[in-house]
């Protein structure tokens, strides 16, 4: 009786707990991102830090913070930068002037990322459909989804509140402008779920969510420098941050724009999502083609024609920021600025910023910034293409490995010469249409300027990349921010020279206002060489690696 | 060709190894596939078949041994070496933004050439569209616009692997067409699969890999011999019991029905059947897959092989 009584009952199966699914799902998407994440973590706490203590290194007397707040701080062309100074007399608010305006941006750039990774990248690579196979709704995959960001935005909470703590700040006023920071990221990832829902490729959703980071950047680079623009800080979440006024006054009442903004986002796409098919979009992308034959005579031509997308971005890019500070040259001006001050400035290196051509000077380290974050991704862009095998596909013919990662190479170069010289024209055609006299040739000279650091990097990049193709990416966009981070607050800190000195940033002479400095571009530019020579000796001997 | 490449191995390797850390991908491989062959290369998942195509075609780098097509070595030379080779991979990784005409178009130009008209008619044999772009194609079309590419080179060696997977049994047909009129045409072929009548329609030679090493290799009718030959018999009346004969295994299959299996010379058993009243009698030899699961499935797959070799 009892055996039959066992055998009749029904095989045991664990039951299925949604919480148990939503868990796995969760886990698996921060996994995904936390190489990221940890890198995003890590420049939050350091550039946190680094802010407060190099403020009070720098200017210690109430007399010196009085000077800068009524110079430096008080102009516009500074404020593009960093966003709209409430208070730079204490070390609060100079640190929520500096960092909030800064790390608000890399807030919204990780929220976007972290959307269309999460999202659309999943579901491009087909992982979303195996994902709804199984007994998970669509609404649990993206909540999923949007609790692992929120997992990760708590962690980049966290490393910026104990950057400030560290930096001595006051605790209470450290976790609020911490948030404020973080508060960026959900609406930015509700741009980005909603941008996943509309475009079917990864890189039309990271494209179209780019753009909108920049429209809304721009929006508050307006507000900021135009008097009567003031109002627009209102129309961006990157303005709202400023808004909430941490160490300068609190209102916490934009917070709740912050939610106003998120929620409608997140239901809208989590609405789109849970009615169209899965691996499409909303924008229909067009299966079919006439056969366009250019750009497919040789692996290197291919790769141009790959990536002539992401060129035309930043070609778009660069010219409009390069027009933009052209233009607002005109409205630096050196009075009252105390000697004391400018000799501080000067330490970083730009010698007088406050002339038009100071300050342009100034600004093209900027430029000098995109130009190598510009190189890192053609490096990375050459790892996707071994990583999703179509490497595979090509060395399967008789294309040479040197060769393939060579043209990869010159096309990076390429690109970086003309982003450069376009930078230095429009910054020259921007200044010049607001009637400031700068030469030609000149801003020319220092958009060419950018290219031997460009090369260090290229150098650099191309190494890691055949030494460890797979944090090649993550290692070289980390080395960049973290070497211009270090630039721009190494001087401050009072730092041994040869510890400041450790940046190739430091070596880039600021052409126009200084001369270009001969040695040390062509000592980065042969290092720069040498590494790529390098990276192409290793890649010749290593075997080609999958994800 | 000249007389130097007929004597020339298409595919020869010497102690090939690959070792991925502390996995031995590939053990000591010893290849040979002459000009105008067609070589099918058998092994369950995991067995190091793509290992061993990687090596082949200079991807990865063999730990030990060497790999040369045409005489060139595939690590040092791969350039030259692929001027006269064909790939088509498993899963097929091409640009999703190209479509399959671009794609044609790319793969050429890389490979130095294709014949244009052939790969008309291939393109009309598979029932391509070639205006679709890849990523709105299935993977049995993708494997389709690869197949197609590799073929229209008319590369003097096609390196297959699993190159049918995905595609209907229609286009499984053209397939082994295109590969007979490659191998009439004297190109050479290999052919790394998993479906084994595709292999015995196809291939001249098989050689089966177990766990990274190559346990058996042949021609099918050699294959056959090293396996046992099945004998059935049935009697007018009860089977009789039979005295143990030296490589023959009996079983009872019914009342007046007994099976053998055979190992070695089949006369000793047919000597002794002759003294009975036998209604029927069939034999047969071991079909591919029998030989293939024999291989795979046994643990002691070498054990048995050497025991099976003294014969001879």
């Amino acid at each position: 009786m009892a055996n039959t009584a066992t055998a009749l009952r029904a095989p045991t199966v664990a039951p299925i707990r949604p919480a148990s699914a939503r868990t796995a799902l969760v886990k698996r998407t921060f996994r995904d991102a936390r190489v990221r994440t940890i890198a995003f973590a890590y420049v939050f706490a350091i550039y946190s830090w680094l802010q407060p203590a190099g403020y009070r290194k720098t200017y210690p007397t109430l007399a010196d913070r009085i000077a800068f707040a009524h110079s430096f701080a008080g102009n516009d062309a500074i404020r593009l930068f960093y966003g709209y100074p409430y208070d730079v007399m204490t070390v609060g608010g100079y640190a929520a002037w500096r960092v909030g305006g800064t790390l608000a941006l890399a807030a919204a750039i990780f929220g976007v990322l972290a959307a269309v990774r999460a999202l659309r990248a999943e579901e491009e690579a087909g992982r979303t459909e195996l994902v709804l196979a199984g007994a998970v709704s669509r609404r649990t995959a993206f909540r999923s989804a949007m609790a692992a960001i929120g997992t990760g935005t708590a962690l980049l909470w966290l490393a910026a509140f104990l950057g400030f703590v560290v930096g001595r700040l006051p605790v209470a006023g450290s976790a609020y402008l911490a948030l404020a920071i973080v508060a960026v990221i959900p609406p930015f990832v509700g741009i980005g779920a909603v941008m996943c829902q509309l475009a079917p490729t990864r890189r039309g959703a990271l494209a179209l969510s780019i753009g909108a980071v920049m429209v809304f950047w721009l929006l508050r680079v307006v507000a900021d420098t135009w008097g009567s623009g003031a109002w627009l800080r209102w129309a961006t979440p990157l303005g709202w941050a400023e808004e909430l006024g941490p160490f300068t006054g609190t209102h916490a009442v934009p917070l709740l724009l912050f939610v106003a903004a998120t929620v409608p986002l997140l239901w809208a796409a989590e609405r789109i999502g849970a009615t169209r098919d899965v691996g499409a979009g909303i924008f229909a992308e067009h299966d079919t083609a006439p056969p366009r034959l250019g750009l497919l005579g040789s692996p290197s031509a291919q790769a141009l024609r790959t990536e002539r997308g992401t060129l035309a971005s930043w070609l778009l890019g660069v010219s409009v920021f390069a027009a933009i500070f052209g233009m607002i040259a005109t409205s630096i001006s050196a009075a009252g600025i105390s000697e004391n001050l400018q000799k501080q400035v000067a330490k970083l290196g730009t010698g007088s910023i406050f002339t038009p051509i100071g300050y342009l000077s100034f600004v093209f380290i900027v430029f000098i910034l995109a130009v190598c974050l510009f190189v890192c991704g053609q490096v990375a862009a050459a790892r996707t293409a071994e990583s999703d095998q179509q490497l595979e596909t090509l060395l399967a013919h008789p294309v040479s490995r040197t060769r393939w990662l060579a043209g990869r190479y010159v096309i990076a170069l390429l690109g970086a010469a003309v982003l450069s010289l376009l930078a230095g024209l429009l910054t020259w055609a921007g200044a010049a249409s607001q009637g400031v006299h700068i030469s030609l040739p000149r801003m020319l000279e220092a958009g060419a300027n950018c290219l031997p650091v460009a090369i260090l990097f290229l150098g650099i990049a191309g190494l890691a990349y055949a030494v460890v193709p797979r944090a090649s990416a993550a290692i070289s966009y980390v080395l960049v921010t973290a070497s211009f981070l270090w630039y721009i607050v190494g001087a401050l800190l009072g730092l041994p020279r040869w510890l400041v000195d450790a940046t190739p940033f430091v070596h880039v002479g600021l052409v126009p206002v200084q001369a270009f400095r001969t040695t040390d571009a062509i000592v980065m530019a042969a290092a720069g060489l040498v590494a790529a020579g390098a990276s192409l000796a290793v890649f010749r001997r290593r075997d080609l690696l999958g994800s | 060709m000249t007389e130097h490449d007929a004597l020339t191995p298409a595919i020869l390797t010497t102690g090939l190894t690959k070792r991925y850390g502390s996995t031995l991908a590939l053990s000591n491989l010893d290849l040979a596939v002459a000009p105008g062959e067609v070589y099918g290369y058998l092994g369950p998942n995991g067995a190091g078949k793509t290992t061993t195509i990687r090596l082949l075609l200079g991807l990865h780098r063999p730990t030990a041994g060497s790999a040369h097509l045409f005489g060139l070595d595939a690590w040092a030379d791969p350039v030259t070496a692929h001027r006269r080779v064909a790939y088509v991979a498993g899963e097929p990784f091409l640009w999703p933004s190209l479509t399959a005409a671009e794609t044609f178009e790319f793969l050429a130009s890389v490979h130095g050439g294709a014949d244009t008209a052939y790969r008309s008619e291939l393109v009309d044999r598979f029932e391509l569209d070639t205006s679709k772009k890849i990523r709105a194609l299935s993977k049995g079309n993708r494997q389709k616009v690869q197949l197609v590419a590799a073929l229209a080179t008319r590369a003097d060696l096609l390196l297959l692997d699993e190159p049918t997977a995905g595609l209907d049994p229609l286009m499984e047909m053209v397939f082994r067409e295109c590969v007979q009129e490659a191998k009439r045409r004297g190109q050479t072929v290999f052919l790394s699969s998993h479906i084994l009548s595709e292999v015995e329609a196809l291939c001249d030679r098989v050689g089966i890999l177990r766990q990274g090493c190559l346990v058996e290799e042949g021609t099918l009718t050699q294959l056959r011999h090293l396996s046992a030959l099945t004998v059935e018999a049935t009697f007018e009346g009860p089977a009789p019991a039979l005295p143990d004969l030296p490589g023959v295994h009996a079983e009872r299959i019914g009342a007046n029905a007994l099976r053998f299996e055979v190992h070695g010379p089949v006369r000793p058993l047919v000597n002794a059947l002759a003294q009975y009243p036998i209604a029927t009698l069939t034999s047969r030899e071991p079909s591919l897959e029998e030989i293939f699961l024999h291989h795979y499935d046994g643990t002691n797959a070498r054990h048995d092989s050497t025991n099976e070799h003294h014969r001879g």
